[in-house]
């Protein structure tokens, strides 16, 4: 168990202030939790955040394309239904299955790369205030025992409404 | 403290959570009355038609050789048709950042799932033995009778199925802040449901994030999804040969009425929900203006393919053709339904044309439910005025729709009224976190 400090902010700004000079005291370990997304507002701060969900997105549509193409295709090989005249192999119904597989697909698999990265779901106790859903903004910043005491008056000094510590599990 | 919003409205954060989970929670006797009429309702006209249809068998209704294809369709084509403009309005708004559609992208949303669900139980009943609903899926089995992937039939089970399950999860992850805040706010069984349903989110910086990015993606799947599922229920009609269905125009002809119907099904639902949860300030006239304006172009594109249509099939200047349009433009009581549905869906929206009728909520209901009025009979006409009118006339036969077809289609809008007031109660009908975007982030130096 470790200990990390959490603090509310009724202002955005405020925040920021915050994480700016928690940054150049040489703090890396700063969550935001807000009610709000305020993406770009932090991303200035804290850096460009990763995007992995687009490669799930990808990879999910490749997959959907490959499998609506396997199922039109492949049962039509497997299952022989002669239709007057007709290709055995008909393209544009393929295309149109593959269509809708591949979006099936892509959807699905761009939602489960959010919850693997988002880290969801997940039931055990983590810190948090319900007060963050409603309208305040907090920083969390994990940090060795003997600076944590720092951590608290950079984020008082910049305007937090409440500093207080948390076990972090 | 209070974050305030700057302009007529004076909305604060707090207020958008008490209001919508207020909304949730607290449960006035209208709101057991409006159930339990549904509730009887559905039993009366939907589910004892259907146990009398399943006993007795499809001879109840009034389905006869040429007619095969009756009212169970048509309800089937307009609830697809219905469900168009929610998901698909809310994400081409979403990725175009239009911000007048926070208030209003949830519930539509949710209408374009109902909607599905509601359009593939005509399908169940229409098929006459619903316990083989899953013949058409592939899955391996003893019998060799594979799924036909020719068949448009099978083109609208892929489609539907994918677009109701995306739309679906495009509003369950849209949701998941909303649920998280209506978790923290309630005790009891609901803590344990909602705390299920937030799956632990907390708001951090990464979950918002990956959110977005993800939404986005799902927004950009979801508009040529929505395009194409019109699209191949069109096809169920054009690519058979039958005169009056066998159109190319067909496809962008569903799609602009989907869009059209579901547009006006929004408006018609902003107005009931307006005044039933009280929430005229997040439901402004704005959003009736902007609507109506929507509706004013695609009232014009609609009148435009329709004119396309019957030039096209005039032009045509076959016996077939002219028959089918004969048949259905001049030929009562079709024709009646054909004239009612050109004013309702060409000429009466026109009237948005005027900012004041825009701004008239009364106005506003009359129009939307006229159009989708308008939007009902036009799937009746396309396939109960094409179908009794095949080639030679010892085809022809009149379709009646019987007192059980008539009772299962009202019994369809008692069931889309019965999930969707179940779910003004156990799902956050309005997007807590956008309406607070819509407020504005708190900033010191802007004095909020």
């Amino acid at each position: 168990m470790s200990k990390a400090v959490l603090g509310f902010f009724p202002y955005v700004d405020k925040l920021l202030r915050a994480a700016q000079r928690l940054k150049d005291a040489g703090f890396t370990d700063i969550e935001v939790l807000s009610p709000i997304p305020i993406g770009h507002e932090i991303e200035h701060i804290l850096g460009e955040k990763k995007n992995p969900v687009k490669y799930f997105t990808f990879f999910g549509s490749v997959a959907g394309f490959i499998f609506g193409t396997l199922l039109a295709l492949g049962s039509a090989a497997l299952y022989i239904l002669p239709r007057y005249g007709k290709p055995i192999w008909p393209l544009t119904p393929t295309v149109i299955i593959t269509y809708e597989s591949t979006i099936l697909l892509g959807v699905y698999i761009t939602l489960i790369g959010f919850l693997i990265f988002g880290r969801l779901p997940c039931f055990r106790e983590r810190t948090y205030d319900i007060k963050i859903s409603i309208d305040q903004f907090a920083l969390l910043v994990r940090a060795k025992k003997d600076r944590l005491i720092q951590v608290e008056q950079i984020i008082r000094e910049a305007g937090a409404e409440e500093v207080k510590r948390v076990d972090e599990k | 403290m209070a974050h305030q919003q700057q302009g007529t409205s004076n909305i604060s954060y707090r207020e958008v959570n008490d209001d919508v989970i207020k909304s949730m929670t607290e449960t006035g006797r209208g709101f057991y009355l409006v159930l339990a009429v549904c509730i009887v309702g559905l039993a009366l006209t939907f589910g004892l038609p259907w146990a009398y249809q399943i006993y007795v068998g499809q001879g109840v209704t009034g389905l006869q050789s040429p007619e095969y294809w009756g009212l169970y369709l048509t309800n089937f084509v307009f609830w697809i048709g219905i469900s168009h403009s929610g998901t698909l309005l809310s994400a081409i708004l979403f990725i175009t950042q239009t911000p007048w559609r926070r208030s209003i992208y949830r519930s539509a949303e949710a209408m374009t799932f109902f909607s599905v669900v509601t359009a593939a139980t005509m399908v169940f009943i229409h098929m006459g033995r619903p316990w083989n609903f899953y013949w058409p899926f592939p899955y391996p089995n003893q019998r060799e009778m594979w799924t036909n992937f020719q068949s448009p039939l099978m083109f609208d089970v892929f489609a539907i199925g994918t677009y109701s399950t995306s739309s679906f999860l495009f509003l369950y992850f849209g949701s998941i802040p909303d649920l998280a805040a209506v978790r923290d706010r309630v005790t009891g069984w609901r803590k344990r449901f909602y705390g299920a349903l937030a799956l632990g989110w907390r708001g951090t910086d990464r979950e918002w994030h990956l959110l977005q990015k993800a939404y986005t993606f799902c927004a950009v799947f979801i508009i040529p999804l929505a395009v194409s599922v019109h699209s191949i229920v069109s096809w169920d009609f054009a690519s058979s040969k039958i005169p009056g269905l066998n159109k190319t125009i067909f496809a962008p002809y569903f799609v602009i009425g989907a869009i059209y119907s579901g547009t006006a099904g929004i408006i018609t639902l902003m107005v009931i929900l307006r005044r039933a949860l009280k929430f005229e300030k997040y439901i402004t006239k704005v959003h009736f203006d902007k609507l109506g304006m929507l509706l004013v172009v695609m009232s014009l594109l609609w009148t435009y393919v329709n004119v396309t249509e019957v030039f096209t099939g005039w032009y045509a200047n076959t016996s077939y053709e002219n028959e089918a349009l004969k048949y259905r433009m001049f030929t009562t009581p079709s024709a009646y339904l054909f004239w009612l549905m050109i004013a309702c869906n060409a000429f009466f929206p026109l009237l948005y044309i005027f900012r004041k009728i825009r701004l008239s909520i009364v106005a506003s209901l009359l129009i939307s439910i006229g159009i989708n009025l308008g939007m009902w009979i036009e799937r009746f006409l396309i396939i109960e005025t094409s179908l009794p009118r095949k080639f030679l006339p010892f085809m022809w036969r009149d379709y009646h729709p019987s007192w059980v077809e008539w009772s299962i289609t009202a019994g369809s809008f008692i069931f889309f009224t019965s999930l969707f007031v179940l779910f003004v109660k156990f799902w956050p009908s309005f997007s807590i976190y956008e309406i607070k975007e819509d407020i504005g982030i708190p900033m010191e130096r802007k004095g909020r």
